[in-house]
Order: structure tokens, then sequence, then C-alpha cells
């Protein structure tokens, strides 16, 4: 049994309009996504934007309204629609976002915002309350001195800080984390992943990782899931998809990392303008008429693709 | 387009139903019925009843709000017991006074506002420009009942400049040429009141477009591509800047209906407003139902010419 | 070390809502003054009322009818005789006193539409606004007017229920939209995932961030709703005749003798809302400019 399984999702939303404001259409953020994570492992969901990658994630925690389909966690349906989480669950899954400034209520002292978890779920003392605040601030890198601060008082990275600090007041097991670090100075994005790297060894946790970025996925994750107009185009290990990618959707997108190395620029032109072709070629077969992926068809027991 | 029009017209029609819903329960809420005013108080109380029976008074609210809802919707309002007149006879009198007194104050707030409204935003932060600013301050917060009685003192009695009542002088033919003089000198202090109070909001919102507008990429565009001051004013600022204006003109109308009752009070000037208030003095409930229905059938109207309006000059916010 | 952190003041790391609020007041002088003047006449009026005699002063005194002002009647008395400057006073606590009233519970009520309709959307918030929409549409003053007189036991408390009634739906709409945008924003997604309920995310969390906003539009409505009753009073439809208010002592002026011969009935009254509503207006802008960080003056 995996540890987070989710089956079939759907994730529909309606579009509105007309005389009397009836559903006219619909968008489908999410057409059927399977995943399953392992305790422990980091799973990369990649895809570009509006791919539904980020929807995904925020169906899982029961942000976004499920369509159909499931989501087990350690084998429990947790989002069956018009029920609310089982509150066990709530604790376990967590969640850190993307933008660091509107994660925090900016008329919330750093205190309120880190304790806000604790005091859903554990009946602390103020004392006692103030102690584990400090903790958890100690813990992802911050003064305990910074508990009085208002949010405008820190720094980007220093914020998301305080957001992670927040996600694992509780000690959750999975953290679904949407581009934790897209809205960071990229000299800062590296410190805020490796520091994530660090507390997922220390607190054993388990990672969803929503990125556009490759280079990120690569350097954090096991696993990885490829999306592209709310369906799975491919997902394998790291090495599955870095070293032999099947669709042609991956490959252009794998292509088009940069090299800081120039040596080897005329050699990376050369390959995009051969992944180009292929892909200018094979469009019709590997899309279905909609511009959609086919179905993932297994390729090794750890690698799928949206092959035709 | 059309489907916006038809959306908001759809919308409109639980509007007016609510109203006269409304309307006709405040009639019913009010002391005393039809019957009231038109019954000799020495009639036998069995008469009385016989009576009530006869108009339907003793029927279920529903009944009795369908028959006047199908008679007001032709123009049948019932009788003012005051005047012995079809409430829709007297309501048509005095409507045309209120009709021309709002007109008279739209021309003058657009006269005012407008060029006012650019001096602020073209040259702001100049004298001129707080001048009009400590204007619309002072507009913004007196009551126009104050004010209307300020100048009706000032103007009206200690000059003599105007007249201090009526909507014109008794005797005069209808026709002629001094008719029509001594209506539009009549209407000119009270619309003059009005809109001076009034065209402070179009003032400011005007000002603050322009400013807006100065500041926007495509004015700088222009000026880069060598138009002149007075084209990029003409051409380009002040095209944007008037929409908006243009979409407040429904709401303007919705305003004008409080400050008519106000200042057909203050200038015993005989519209509709000035017969709202005596009717309801008087207790004569049909003329005052009538009104409310009226009155707030122009407000639904206006919001939907300023909605209509939006939409046309906004493509954003049309709907789809 | 503990208990010195929850003692400390934490104003001075960083200013409060409050504190920004304040502070622009203070650098605008004309809001300063403005502030100060209403703050004394607060005082004076509510002092003053104290040791006036109410019954006292709405007597009928035959004996004095429409005297100008003299030592014995600072501004003079009425066409009953009553003395001018005694209903002024009482007159300015009634009009203030039902202006807070009013602004309070339609803040209250229009806070309340506002943040549910706005925080859940949908349906929920589809069936407010229809509502809403309806109620501003509707010729407030008419309608209050016509039921200021279907009203059969008609006295202040009824008078500041019928406006309340009638005036919640500008404020309702307003802090709607602005709770529409800040549901989007992720710290009301975050304190989700953290488990808090919407009770709590809508008044612990939202709330807070709508505060300033709150502030200006009641200081402003104070201005609105102190106008309007005394517009109602004027026109005859606001207090009863045992009540005076500022509305009360300028719609003598309806009797042209009045308003062409004796001012000292009238004006003083009129040249008082002017100047209470200034002064109201001054001090909400001010508090305007500070909710809004682009306006403000440092």
């Amino acid at each position: 049994m995996p540890f987070l399984e989710v089956n079939d999702l759907l994730v529909h939303y309606p579009v509105r309009g007309g005389i009397f404001n009836r559903k006219q259409r619909v968008v489908k953020a999410v057409d059927g996504v399977h995943l399953a994570i392992e305790q422990g492992q980091t799973y990369g969901l990649v895809g570009e934007s509006g791919s539904g990658k980020t929807t995904t994630g925020r169906a899982i925690i029961g942000l976004s309204p499920i369509t159909s389909g499931s989501v087990l966690f350690q084998g429990r349906d947790i989002a069956r629609s018009g029920t609310r989480m089982p509150p066990a669950v709530r604790r376990d899954i967590q969640m850190i976002f993307q933008d660091p400034y509107s994660s925090l209520n900016p008329k919330k002292r750093v205190l309120d915002i880190v304790a806000e978890p604790l005091r859903n779920f554990e009946k602390l003392s103020a004392q006692e309350e103030k102690r584990r605040v400090r903790q958890l601030l100690e813990q992802v890198g911050l003064s305990a001195e910074s508990i009085y601060k208002y949010p405008h008082e820190f720094s980007g990275g220093q914020r998301q800080r305080i957001g992670i600090a927040r996600a694992i007041a509780l000690k959750p097991k999975l953290i679904i984390a949407d581009e934790p670090v897209s809205a960071l100075d990229v000299s800062v994005q590296a410190q805020v992943l490796n520091f994530m790297k660090d507390i997922q060894k220390e607190l054993q946790l388990t990672y969803l990782l929503i990125s556009h970025d490759l280079g990120i996925i690569k350097h954090m994750c096991n696993f990885i899931g490829i999306m592209y107009k709310g369906r799975y185009v491919e997902q394998g290990t790291t090495a599955d998809i870095f070293e032999n990618p099947q669709h042609i959707y991956t490959k252009r997108l794998l292509s088009a990392i940069p090299d800081l190395d120039p040596s080897k620029r005329e050699k990376l032109a050369k390959l995009r303008g051969a992944v180009n072709a292929e892909y200018e070629q094979f469009h019709g077969s590997y899309f279905d008429d909609e511009g959609l992926a086919h179905p993932l068809k297994a390729i090794t027991k750890t690698h799928s693709a949206a092959l035709p | 387009m059309w489907k916006t029009v038809a959306r908001r017209t759809v919308i409109m029609i639980p509007q007016i139903f609510l109203l006269s819903i409304l309307v006709f329960l405040l009639a019913k809420a009010m002391p005393g019925d039809a019957l009231t005013g038109l019954l000799d108080p020495s009639i036998d109380p069995a008469a009385i009843e016989a009576q009530r029976e006869r108009l339907g008074l003793n029927n279920p609210w529903y009944v009795q709000y369908w028959d006047w809802i199908t008679k007001a919707v032709q123009g049948d309002f019932g009788q003012s017991f005051r005047f012995k007149l079809p409430v829709a006879e007297l309501i048509g009198q005095r409507m045309m006074n209120t009709i021309w007194l709002s007109l008279a104050t739209l021309v003058l707030t657009y006269l005012i506002a407008i060029p006012l409204g650019i001096i602020s935003g073209r040259y702001h932060d100049t004298w001129a420009d707080r001048f009009i600013t400590g204007y619309t301050y002072l507009g913004f917060a007196a009551p126009l009942f104050i004010f209307a009685l300020l100048m009706l003192w000032v103007f009206g009695f200690h000059f003599g400049w105007f007249p201090t009542e009526g909507s014109v002088t008794p005797g005069t033919k209808p026709g002629t040429w001094a008719y029509a003089a001594s209506k539009i000198y009549h209407i000119l202090l009270p619309a003059l009141s009005m809109a001076l109070i009034t065209t402070v909001t179009t003032v400011q919102l005007l000002r603050s477009e322009i400013i807006d507008t100065k500041q926007k990429d495509f004015i700088t565009t222009a000026r880069a591509k060598g138009a002149s001051e007075s084209r990029v004013y003409n051409r380009h600022i002040l095209r944007n800047s008037m929409l908006p204006i243009a979409a407040f003109f429904g709401y303007e109308i919705t305003g004008l209906i409080g400050g008519t009752v106000f200042i057909e009070s203050i200038f015993s000037y005989p519209g509709m407003g000035e017969l709202f208030l005596s009717s309801i003095s008087l207790r004569d409930f049909s003329v005052v139902t009538a009104l409310v229905l009226l009155y707030g059938a122009a407000s639904i109207l206006g919001a939907l010419i300023s909605d209509l309006i939006l939409g046309i000059v906004d493509p954003r916010i049309r709907i789809k | 070390m503990g208990n010195t952190y929850g003692k400390r003041p934490e104003a001075d790391r960083s200013p409060s809502g409050w504190r920004i609020l304040w502070r622009e007041i203070v650098r605008d002088k004309v809001a300063l003054a403005s502030f100060i003047f209403l703050g004394l006449v607060f005082l004076a009026v509510y002092g003053v009322s104290l040791v006036l005699d109410q019954k006292q002063i709405v007597t009928v005194d035959l004996f004095a009818l429409n005297q100008p002002p003299s030592a014995d009647f600072w501004l003079g008395t009425d066409y009953g005789g009553r003395d001018v400057f005694g209903q002024l006073i009482i007159g300015t606590r009634n009009s203030l006193s039902i202006g807070i009233i009013v602004t309070l519970l339609t803040g209250l009520i229009g806070v309340l539409v506002g943040l549910v309709s706005g925080y859940f959307g949908g349906t929920v918030d589809n069936v407010f606004m229809r509502f809403v929409d309806f109620f501003m549409i509707l010729p407030t003053l008419m309608v209050v007017i016509a039921f200021v007189t279907a009203v059969p036991k008609y006295g202040v408390v009824s008078f500041s229920l019928i406006m309340t009634a009638f005036l919640w739906m500008g404020i309702a709409r307003l802090i709607r939209s602005k709770a529409l945008q800040e549901r989007e924003l992720d710290y009301v997604q975050a304190s989700r995932t953290v488990g808090s309920s919407h009770f709590k995310i809508m008044f612990a969390q939202v709330l807070p961030n709508l505060s300033s906003i709150i502030i200006v539009t009641m200081t402003l409505n104070l201005a609105a709703n102190i106008g309007l009753e005394s517009g109602l009073s004027f026109l005859g439809f606001g207090f009863p005749e045992s009540t005076p208010s500022l509305g009360t002592l300028v719609s003598y002026a309806r009797n042209p003798q009045t308003l062409e011969f004796r001012w000292w009935i009238w004006l003083p009254a009129s040249v008082l809302i002017l100047v209470l509503m200034l002064c109201i207006n001054n001090v909400g802008q001010a508090l305007k400019r500070a909710a809004d960080a682009r306006q403000r003056r440092g």
C-alpha cells in the first residue's frame, strides 16, 4: 500500500455565462491523474503553467473541490466530496505556499502565525505555546526573538521559513510544496531547498514538490510526474525521466534546460533543433484530436509514458 | 452587446416586482384605507362594511395586491381624497415641473463639473486646483437642504434676485414667451442650488480620472511621438477620462430623486416631491404609494442606464 | 526570560493599524484641528446637556415669542418662546447620538453580511447581493419617510431602526468586495490547511485586514447619517417633536417669515451641521489616506 495514492482524479470547473448564467462548458483543470508516493520520498510534479499541477496539489489537501476520483492517504480515502477532512489527517498533511508575501497574514505577529495550527489542534498554555514557537523558529533558522515581529519585517526567504515553521508545527507526515522557491531570489532558492532537504531527514517527511523548474526537481526528487493540460504525460524515477525520456513533450522540456557551460552551447542548440523537429513531426500521433495526452503505458516497473 | 441588455433587463423585472410588493405592503401598513377619505362620517357602519366588501378590501392581501397592480399597470392608481382627482392625473400635472427641474439641474451639473474637473486635473497642485478641491470638499460635506436654504435666504430674500416660491408667476398665460421666461427664472435658483452640490462628485471623479490617465504609459507614448500638448489632452486624456463620467450619469438620476424632494420643499416648487410631502402630511396615501412606486421605478431605470453605459464604455464588464 | 516577552509592548517594533491612522491625523493639520474641534463639541454638548433641563427648554413660553438674541436667551427664542441655545445643545446631542447609534448598527450588520457573503462567495453571495442590490436602488429617502408615517408607535428607537434598515447595504457591499479579494490570498488557504474553521478565518484572519477600511467608512458614514437624520427632521419626518434635533431647528426656516427675519433660530443650527459634517469628513478623508498606503503623506 503506497503512502499516498491518487486515483483517476478529476477537477473540473464550470464556466457560466449567458442570460441566465447557466453552465456553458467545463474547464478540465485536472483530467484523470493517477499517482502514488512512498513514505520518505520526494515526488516532483512538473508542468508548464496551466498544466494542472497546482490544482492537483490543492485537490489532495482539500483546497480545490474534487469532481471525481479518490485520494488515499495511508489507505484512507480523505477527499470524498461533501465531507470534511478528518482532523487526524488534516494534521498529517500540510502545505508550503508559493508566495511568501500573501501566505502570511500581514496583520498577525509571527507568534500568532506559527501558533495557529497549534491552537487548532493542541491545547497548550500560553507559556508552552511560546516555547514551541521559539523552538520551531530556531529549527527553521530564524531568531527566537522574532516572535513579536510582523511579516513585513522579514525578507522573502525568511518569510518562506516562517511558512515552513507553520507547516511543520504539527509534525506532519506529508508536505505539499507548491513552487516553494519560485518567488524567491535565485541566491536564496538553494538555501531554502537545502533546508527543506534537511528537515525532511530530521522529521521523516514525504514531499510532493510542485514546480516548473526541472533543475529544482532533479535536485530534490526521487520520483517525477510530468503534466500537460491536466493529464500525465510521463512518470518515472528521476533517472528514468532524465536519462531515458520517452514522450516528445518530456524530451522537449528537458532540452530546454539551460547549461552554464559555454563550450556545450552549440551541441545543445543542435539537440534542441533535433527535438523540435521530432516534436513537429510526431505531434499528431503523440496527442489526441483535442491536443491532450493519451493514457499512460508502462515501459518498465517504474517508468510509464503516454505513448501513442 | 444585446445579451448584456437582455440580461440586465431580466434582472430588472424581479426588482420592479419586489418594489411593487414593498410599496403595496407599505400602503397597507399606513393608517386608513381608500375609504377613509371618501366617506362621510355620518354614514352607518354597516354600509361602510358593505362598501369595503364591494371594493375588495376584505380579500386576502395577495388578491388585493393583484387588483392593485393590474390597475397600476394601466395607469389607475385610485383617487386622491384631498384633490378629488384621479392620482394619475394629479401626478401628471406635477411631473413636468419635476422633470424640468431635474433637467436644468443635470445641465448645470455638467456645465459646472466639466470645466472645473478639467482645470483641476490638468493643472493639478496649482492654486486653481487647490481652490476647486477646497470647493469640492465643502460641497461634499454640506447637506443639500442647508445649502439650498442658505441660497434661498441670500439670493431669494436678502438680495431679492430670484423668486422665492412657485414654478411660474401667477397670471402668466401658458404658451407665451413671458410664460417660458418666468418658468426659467423660477427654476434657476433651485436648479443651481442642487447642481452646485451634486456636481461635486463629478468634479472629483473627473479630476482623479484625468490625473490617473496622465500617468498612463500610452500618454507618455503619445508625447514621445511628438503629439502637441493640446492634442494629448483633447484626443487622449479627455476621451479616456470622460468615459467613467458618462457611466455615472444613471446614478445622477437616482441622486436627483432625493434631491428634488428637499429642493421642491424649500423653494415651494410644485413638483412631485412637494406633492409627496404634502400628501404624506395629509395622509393622502393613494398619492404617496403611487409616487413611491414611480420614484422607485425611476431609480431602477437609472441604475439600468448606468450599467448599460458602463457596458458600452468598458468591454471588460460586459456580460458574456 | 520567558515572562518579559509577553509584557513587552510590540508597538515599538512595528506600528499597528491604529497607530498609522492616528499618525496620519496628527500629520494633517486640518484633520487634527477638526478632530480637536469635534472632541470639544462632544464634551461641551454632552456636558452642558447634563445640566440643562430638556423639559423646561421645550416648554412653550408665551411671553417670549421670537425674541432676538439677548443676555437671557443667547440665541433668542423660537415661535414658541423656547430658548434656541438650549435647543441647539440638546439638538446637537440628539443628532450626534442617533448618528453614532445608526452608524454602529449599520456597521455591524454591513460588516457581518459583507464578510459572510464575500468570504463564502457562490450561492450565498449571489442571494445576499441580489438583495443588497435591490435595497441600494430603492429611493431611500421616500421609503424611509413612508415607513416613518406607517409605523404606529413612533419614537427615537423605531426611527433609528428604520434608518438602520435602509442604510446598511453600502457598507455590506464594500466589505463584501474587499472580503472577496482577501479570500483569494494564500494566507486564507494557509489557515484552512492548518485546520482553522471558516468562522475563525473570517473573524480572526480576514476581519483584521479590513479594520482600517471599516473605520474609514464608518467615519464617513457618521457624517452622512447625521446629514440624513437632520434632513429628515428638517422635512418633519425625523425625531418626534418632543426630542429636538439640529434638523428640527433648521425646519423652522420652512416658514418664510422665520427664514427672512429671524435668522437666530435656524442659522446657528445650519452652520453647526455644516461644520460638524465638514470636520467629520476631514477626519474621514485623513483616515482614508492613511488606509491607502499609496496616498499616505508620510
